[in-house]
């Protein structure tokens, strides 16, 4: 009698995948960069050719003009004073304007040198900017007893009606 | 007299059958959030240092333009020129029509530069910009 011969099962060997799995794995963790881009976002204002431009006298009240010359020294209306003290010199001019409409509240308008350098601005910016946030929370708090990050949606759009942030860049002067 | 040896009768392993597929969805989840480097950056910069910075929620509208330490200017994977700017990003502009420019500038680049820069995009209409900038701590 013929023995019938065993079927030899077929199977892919299975043990070592994991393995490769893993090198694929460690692969794509090492590679992968999930960089979030950060930074001070800023709304340009549209480019109006010089012979269009017209000039809109603005209420003095409404204004805080900025200036930062190349020195690193910051003129507000006036005013000196260093970079780091422009949050608490604007601040309470953002918060005496919470409760007027939209058309009287403060604008900040900044202005440099052409010879200003750039770290200088962005530290006048984010000056600004940390003077905007600080009133949002401080509203946010007298109004909903929370920080302006933590409320819902609906709420953070009143905050935001309440105090918007008007940044004006002053047009470049041309160079003579 | 004869004792039974008692044993517990389960078995005394980790299944480990289930792991390739534990792995493979790790591995899924980073292939698919890997954004290998597209450009490389020619030009030198460090970024300048801000406490009010927010993120940008969406990363496809983003558009990088970088200044670096000697004054050149980058965008996409070439040095251009200043006058070069506008075009590109009018250019930019029409195929994706709120584009946000993230400005890396290199912290010592004087404002003259910058402001070009500026009223090159406003002739291009890109008017959503973001100032890059590292957290200062």
């Amino acid at each position: 009698m013929i023995k019938k011969k065993k079927l030899q099962e077929a199977s892919i060997p299975t043990s070592s995948m994991a393995d490769i799995a893993f090198l694929l794995l460690l692969f794509f963790l090492v590679a992968t960069v999930i960089d979030v881009d950060t930074g001070l976002g800023l709304t340009l204002p549209e480019y109006v050719p010089p012979e269009e431009q017209v000039t809109v006298k603005v209420d003095p009240e409404r204004m805080a003009a900025v200036l930062v010359n190349e020195q690193g020294d910051v003129l507000i209306d006036g005013e000196i004073v260093s970079i780091f003290q422009i949050k608490e010199k604007i601040k309470p001019r953002i918060m005496s304007k919470v409760n007027l409409p939209l058309n009287k509240k403060l604008i900040v308008s900044l202005k440099t040198d052409r010879k200003t350098v750039y770290n200088q601005y962005i530290a006048a910016l984010d000056q600004i900017k940390l003077a905007f946030f600080e009133a949002r929370d401080a509203v946010s708090e007298s109004e909903f007893g929370k920080k302006f990050k933590d409320l819902s949606q609906e709420q953070q759009e009143v905050i935001k009606d309440k105090v918007p942030i008007i940044i004006s860049l002053a047009e470049p002067e041309l160079i003579k | 007299m004869h004792f039974q040896k008692r044993r517990a009768s389960t078995k005394q392993e980790i299944p480990t059958s289930s792991m390739p597929d534990i792995v493979f969805m790790l591995l899924l989840f980073f292939m698919v959030t890997t954004t290998l480097r597209e450009v490389d950056v020619l030009v030198q910069f460090k970024l300048p240092e801000a406490q009010a910075i927010e993120k940008i929620e969406n990363k496809r509208l983003i558009s990088y333009l970088w200044v670096g330490k000697d004054k050149r200017i980058q965008i996409n994977d070439s040095i251009v020129k200043l006058e070069e700017v506008e075009p590109i990003m009018y250019g930019k502009r029409q195929v994706l029509p709120n584009v946000i420019v993230s400005l890396r500038i290199d912290q010592g680049v004087d404002m003259g530069l910058v402001m070009d820069i500026q009223q090159a995009l406003r002739k291009a209409y890109c008017l959503r910009i973001n100032y890059s900038a590292t957290l200062k701590i």
